[in-house]
């Protein structure tokens, strides 16, 4: 029973996603209080009703309080959380045990990354995140609805049962050589010929990487390009695996079920909607309830029909990524699928996205403008710490002009701009006071607009890609380079490490007795090492399978949950004796060279800050910046290391493999990237 | 903008909150709020408050067809109980786990419950104000002077019996023992100074009845504080009995101990005895921490050391003051006597209380029980004092007649409420209550300084309502009990007997015969008093214990079975180590109370390694202190953190703490 709904402060449901049970519950409760007769209102229409009232209660506690509520739970173990991100109210609900309050807000984090990574900027202005979430035209709400919801839906699968999800560290494939020669091979053929190639359409490719299932097998960034961070690959991964769903995550689905489903689904190589549609959960047929309504049931049909406008299958993804300047940067994304599980993904930069850098050059100026403002500073002191006020007001005349002859509407921009100049510059105005603020909150709605303009997918005229010859030509080279390794990675990537059979630890299955699953994480690069859990070869030679993986999964999922608490309050050290298994948990700092440097104290966070992890909010690039105030000529760099070892193992053995294991990984996981 | 932030931060906040009184659209908030803490909140912001959480509360148990636990803001968070359209909610700082806030709310409710019965039939007998003046006193019970360690695992603060003779644990557990004789007693306990010496009930139970005890204590301390000397609100000696609400398991528990209770009078046995099994099955070294486990002891059993060292039975305990000698009495203190001297209401009779000890003060109190045990005490005592002019002769004839009702109902639990109502009032007012008084359980004394004449007054009035509210009351209450009971069982009144000498209190659980039973109470009085006062006298000359120079490391331990927790972290005065200790004990324990299988932990950061270990009997946290050798954090077998189980097995051996 999960729901998870998007609103804004007054009370309007702008998204929303529902399982199956949620929705029946809501239903129910409607049959109860309808009377005989009549008709049952719009599923949408019932939950915006039943929401309103704690929605509502929201913003009167903020307003008035100056605090918000942030969870609910229930005697029967229903789980509420909230938070709110400047306008919108993120209520996520589970009612089924399967997640927990931590995992809720996760959630929601996830959710708002995904907006930003779809939106960018325009996500900064409440307003227009509204339109964007929810458009006027129901077609087009229905179909960015039914993506979001999929998106969700792929997260939380991916979360559910892969560690490199549950960690949030990116996997990578363990073959150093196959992995070095790929990375040659997308830069010296693939990107360079894509770059030099005149039907680009001014595109560039910035990044490539192969991905193996979730797996990364090979990334490139071309060098004058920001590199990209490891919160937004894992985005970009969970994209990827929504337009190919992996069956790698349905592996430990009992057997009965594993046989009764059709295996080529999750094969296709190219994306033919109607196939694609049976995959996904939510499934066509619409619930027997829902909008009966006959205007929605009118639309809802005509979607039923048009719904299926055959995706333009070279047209890129847009995406919004975070840049050195500009923290979303306008990007495309062109994912190749070059066999069913395996996929080539094409970042690259689009024209005109220096725009982007200018609007958000000005939109952060206003939002500082709006806070000294806010603080009651007046005069110079509200511009202090910014470069000269003229300068800047005569730079952003000339972009607005330069913008009004680039076919974009300016014209509200100039207006609202010509009303902050009266306010601000003239004499009659009032000049650097409170009275600005509204004109100042104009600026930056009407500067999130022309930015939405030139990089929103929809505005984007549809022809502006690579030509699609020039990205098949792509896609059969990677095919014939990878040709005979295609079967070899399919494997590996579901048996990248196991703690027998990979010859590395098949050493280290001796050398550690009582050792039976470990987790290393490089936070510096974003990377994790882990034995598989999920092993679905018939030949079951070791824990991969059965109940007794599946209990040990539970408990690693669990002790990640666990010690992402204890670290949320500082303890960067957990040792656990549970039942028959003794956990330990390490974090610790290094140099480049290896060396360990000194324990510090690590902040302890109230419960309402961000969750820990690399995809959301990067709680791991915060803890290097601060730990690396201690550290200025040193790059410093931060590891983590999980381990479950059976609990008769004396704790001196315990502690001596914890230390043998972090010194064996430390050599794998410094393959570098590029 | 943030008008109440104060209210959903640091200061705890609690309200009850009735929403049927609010149903339709023009109902005003306030109509529901029935008590709401602090009491100084203005009122708008009590009804922003109430309206809101009450609003979202209900709709969200509306979602989940369940009602809401636990509400989280983002700087606080609330415990929640929603029964019977009524809300009750009970903030604290987000650094108390989650399970120990909603343990603390169902204590409240539980105490409010145990003193004035079902929610919803104590809000139809008397006034919110009345009520009101409830809720303060529990809250104040249950947070007053605990440090954070004690609100964390929400325990019983028990006597520091490393600093006490273990005779005087037996002596007490042997007192209880005595009282029992009495079939008509249930269960008892004895504290010292707002602290458990000696129980036989289970720690649930023995919370409810220390309110009672630690209000009157923290009272004597506000009058210290005055200047003037302890104790001297009270007199040094007597008894009250209150009408209490048991829950049928409470009662169950109390009345059918599993051992044979034909055998009770020679070989008494404490009613929890399931619990007390479990107990002796653990280690030796624990049993002095709490003297319950000696309490168990059967006299038949226990060594000859015993009868040498206390050479007499229960029955003669009466007399066995050459053991426990008296101390020199308080009276002789300068500042206790010129106190006596100013005040008109001690007549000679009660001074003579106040200056007799032991035998003598017995010999007194046979006099006037055998003279007269009704009303006529109570009019001497008004005789005796200044008649004043509010104290009419109807007055005191109301009470005649309504000490008659009460002897002619024996299960009058309202009548009983409305004395307690009486005390509660009397007490705040530090008024006198001599033992004969409450021995008849139905008179009060209105004795009277100069200095109170107002307040007392008052007090009188109130309760002249009360009692005509009980007069109207007395029909409805023969009708069957209001259906809308918060709990789903009905609660069966009970009596608590306490029995006070001067900061040591005996309280007993008694079956509602005692009351209207002369012989009971006399039996249980007689058989107490001496060994009450020889044993208030030496917990009186026992030195406080200066805590010794703290080791070298910090620990906590509790007891899960009888609530109770022995730590060396002291009070308030928390230096940063403690800190760090408290804040990682309140993260273990609420692990542990999540994960049944979790048996022990580790937690580090730079600063300090705490290692928390637990069983099904108790839950043990151990900080060694000093600056940890310099590590990186890394895995690394020559870590100081992972000796730690090692040093709190050795440490801890000698508070009593066996983790072998």
């Amino acid at each position: 029973m999960k729901c998870l709904l998007v609103a804004n402060e007054s009370a309007e449901v702008l998204f929303y996603w529902t399982d199956n049970e949620f929705e029946q519950r809501i239903q129910d409760q409607y049959v109860v209080s309808q009377e005989e007769g009549e008709r049952l209102p719009a599923f949408e229409d019932s939950i915006n009703t039943l929401f309103a009232p704690i929605i509502i209660s929201c913003s009167t506690m903020v307003d008035r309080l100056g605090d918000n509520y942030t969870s609910f739970s229930t005697e029967n173990n229903h789980i509420y959380v909230l938070h709110q991100f400047e306008e919108c109210l993120y209520i996520a609900v589970n009612g089924d045990g399967d997640e927990t309050e931590e995992d809720l807000k996760r959630k929601i984090y996830v959710m708002k990354k995904l907006t930003e990574i779809m939106f960018g900027m325009v996500t900064l202005s409440g307003a227009l995140l509204r339109k964007e979430l929810r458009p006027q035209d129901t077609e087009q709400r229905n179909r960015l609805w039914k993506k979001l919801r999929s998106l969700l839906e792929t997260y939380s699968c991916l979360r559910e049962h892969d560690q490199s999800f549950l960690v949030e560290a990116v996997e990578r494939l363990i073959h150093p050589t196959l992995c070095e020669q790929c990375i040659e091979f997308l830069e010296r053929r693939l990107v360079q010929q894509i770059n030099s190639n005149v039907d680009r359409a001014g595109e560039e490719v910035q990044h490539a990487f192969i991905l193996v299932h979730t797996k990364l097998l090979a990334f490139y960034s071309s060098r004058n390009a920001s590199s990209l961070n490891p919160s937004d690959l894992l985005a970009l991964i969970i994209l990827v695996q929504d337009l190919y769903p992996s069956k790698v995550d349905l592996d430990d689905t009992p057997e009965e079920l594993e046989n009764s489903s059709v295996p080529d689904v999750f094969y296709t190589p190219e994306p033919s909607p109607p196939e694609r549609e049976s995959v996904q959960p939510r499934g066509d047929s619409p619930p027997v309830f829902q909008f009966v309504d006959p205007d929605v049931q009118m639309a809802e049909d005509s979607l039923q029909t048009l719904e299926v406008p055959t995706p333009d299958p070279s047209a890129p993804s847009r995406v919004f990524l975070e840049a050195k300047e500009c923290p979303m940067m306008p990007h495309s994304m062109y994912c190749l699928s070059l066999w069913p599980g395996i996929t080539l993904v094409l970042l690259t930069k689009i024209p005109n996205s220096h725009i982007a850098l200018s609007v958000y050059y000005f939109l952060e100026a206003f939002v500082k403008l709006e806070k000294r403002l806010c603080e009651g500073h007046e005069g110079a002191a509200a511009t202090r710490g910014q470069p000269s006020v003229q300068e800047q007001r005569g730079r952003l005349e000339k972009l607005i002009k330069g913008w009004a002859s680039m076919d974009i509407q300016t014209s509200h921009l100039q207006n609202v701009w010509t009303d902050f100049k009266n306010k601000a510059f003239t004499r009659s105005g009032s000049g650097f006071t409170r009275d600005l603020l509204p004109s100042c909150r104009n600026m930056k709605t009407q500067l999130c607009g022309v930015y939405r303009q030139f990089f929103a997918a929809e505005c984007m005229g549809s022809s502006q890609r690579l030509a699609p010859h020039l990205q098949e030509r792509a896609l059969n080279m990677v095919q014939e380079k990878l040709m005979d390794w295609k079967d070899f990675l399919l494997v590996k990537s579901k048996r990248n490490i196991t703690m027998v059979s990979y010859p590395f630890f098949c050493i280290e299955y001796f050398e550690f007795p009582g050792l039976i699953h470990f987790i290393y994480v490089d936070r510096s690069s974003g990377q994790m090492i882990a034995p598989s859990l999920n092993v679905t070869d018939r030949t079951v030679s070791e824990l991969g399978k059965g109940p007794l993986a599946d209990f040990i999964k539970n408990k690693v999922w669990s002790l990640v949950a666990t010690t992402r608490r204890y670290l949320h309050k500082g303890y960067a050290t957990v040792t656990l004796r549970d039942g028959d298994y003794f956990y330990c948990y390490f974090l610790w700092f290094e140099n480049e060279a290896g060396y360990k440097l000194e324990v510090i104290d690590i902040p302890s966070f109230p419960d309402d800050t961000a969750p820990i992890g690399m995809l959301t909010c990067d709680y791991y690039k915060k803890l290097l910046r601060y730990y690396s105030k201690r550290h200025q000529n040193e790059v410093v760099k931060c590891y983590e290391l999980l381990t479950v070892h059976l609990g008769v193992i004396p704790n001196e053995y315990i502690l001596q493999h914890c230390s043998q294991l972090a010194r064996k990984l430390w050599e794998p996981s410094r393959i570098p990237l590029l | 903008m943030a008008e109440t932030a104060a209210l959903t931060d640091s200061r705890r906040c609690f309200f009850l909150y009735d929403s049927s009184k609010v149903q339709e659209e023009g109902d005003p908030t306030r109509d529901g709020i029935y008590y709401f803490y602090p009491e100084d909140t203005p009122i708008d912001e009590q009804e922003l408050l109430c309206g809101q959480l009450a609003g979202v509360c209900r709709c969200v148990s509306e979602l989940s067809s369940s009602p809401v636990r636990l509400l989280r803001l983002r700087k606080s968070k609330y415990a929640v109980c929603m029964k019977d359209n009524f809300i009750w909610a009970l903030s604290c700082v987000v650094d108390i786990p989650d399970v120990s806030v909603c343990d603390l709310l169902d204590q409240l409710i539980a105490l409010f419950c145990f003193y004035n019965g079902p929610v919803r039939q104590s809000y139809q007998l008397y006034s919110q104000e009345e009520l009101a003046l409830q809720w303060a006193r529990y809250l104040s019970h249950l947070q007053g002077g605990s440090t954070e360690l004690h609100s964390i695992f929400s325990c019983l603060r028990t006597i520091d019996s490393t600093h006490i003779d273990p005779l005087l644990l037996l002596k007490a557990a042997l007192i209880l023992q005595a009282c029992q004789r009495c079939p008509l007693v249930l269960a008892g306990c004895i504290l010292y100074r707002g602290r458990v010496v000696s129980t036989q009930m289970p720690p649930a139970l023995t919370v409810k009845v220390m309110v009672y005890e630690t209000q009157t204590f923290s009272q004597d301390y506000r009058v210290t504080d005055n200047g003037l000397s302890s104790f001297v609100g009270s007199p040094p000696s007597f008894t009250v009995t209150t009408q209490v609400f048991l829950t049928p398991t409470e009662l169950h528990m109390l009345r059918c101990p599993p051992v044979d209770r034909a055998c009770r009078s020679h070989c008494s046995q404490p009613p929890c005895q399931p619990h007390k099994s479990r107990l002796l099955s653990r280690t030796l070294s624990d049993t002095p921490t709490t003297d319950t486990d000696s309490s168990s002891l059967d006299l038949t059993q226990c060594p000859p050391t015993f009868y040498q060292t206390m050479p007499s039975s229960p029955r003669s305990s009466l007399s066995d003051e050459p053991c426990f000698s008296s101390s020199p009495s308080r009276v002789n203190t300068p500042l206790h006597s010129s106190l006596l001297n100013q005040s008109e209401y001690f007549t000679p009779e009660t001074h003579e209380h106040s200056v007799s000890n032991g035998s003598n003060l017995c010999s007194v109190k046979e006099q006037i029980l055998t003279g007269s045990l009704t009303g006529l005490n109570t009019k001497q005592d008004i005789d005796a004092n200044s008649g004043s002019e509010t104290r009419s002769e109807g007055l005191n004839s109301d009470q005649d007649i309504q000490s008659e009702e009460i002897k002619a109902l024996t299960n009058g639990h309202q009548q009983s409420n409305c004395l307690e109502n009486h005390l509660d009032a009397s007490d705040r007012d530090n008024h006198i209550q001599s033992e004969e008084d409450k021995l008849d359980t139905n008179n009060y004394v209105t004795n009277k300084s100069k200095f109170q004449g107002e307040t007392e007054e008052k007090t009188r009035t109130k309760s002249r309502q009360v009692e005509g509210r009980l007069k109207e009351k007395s029909e409805p209450r023969n009708a069957p009990p209001p259906r809308d009971t918060l709990v789903d069982t009905p609660l069966v009144p009970s009596v608590l007997y306490q029995h006070r000498v001067r900061g040591l209190v005996l309280a007993l659980l008694v079956e509602p015969e005692f009351n209207t039973d002369p012989t009971a109470r006399e039996e249980v009085h007689h058989s107490s008093l001496a060994s009450l006062n020889g044993l208030e006298a030496h917990l009186r000359n026992t030195s406080p214990g200066t805590p010794g120079p703290p080791g070298p490391y910090t620990f906590a331990h509790y007891d899960c079975i009888q609530s109770t927790l022995t730590t060396n972290v002291c009070g308030r005065s928390a230096g940063p180590q403690d800190r760090a200790f408290v804040r990682a004990t309140a993260l273990l324990h609420s692990h542990f109370s999540q994960l049944d299988t979790l048996q022990e932990a580790i937690v580090r950061n730079a600063g300090a390694a705490v290692y928390g270990t637990r069983s099904t009997a108790q839950e043990t946290y151990f900080l060694q202190q000093g600056t940890p050798v310099r590590n990186s954090g890394s895995p690394d077998p020559q870590d100081s953190a992972f000796s730690l189980p090692r040093k709190a097995r050795q440490r801890l051996l000698k508070h009593g703490v066996n983790l072998l």
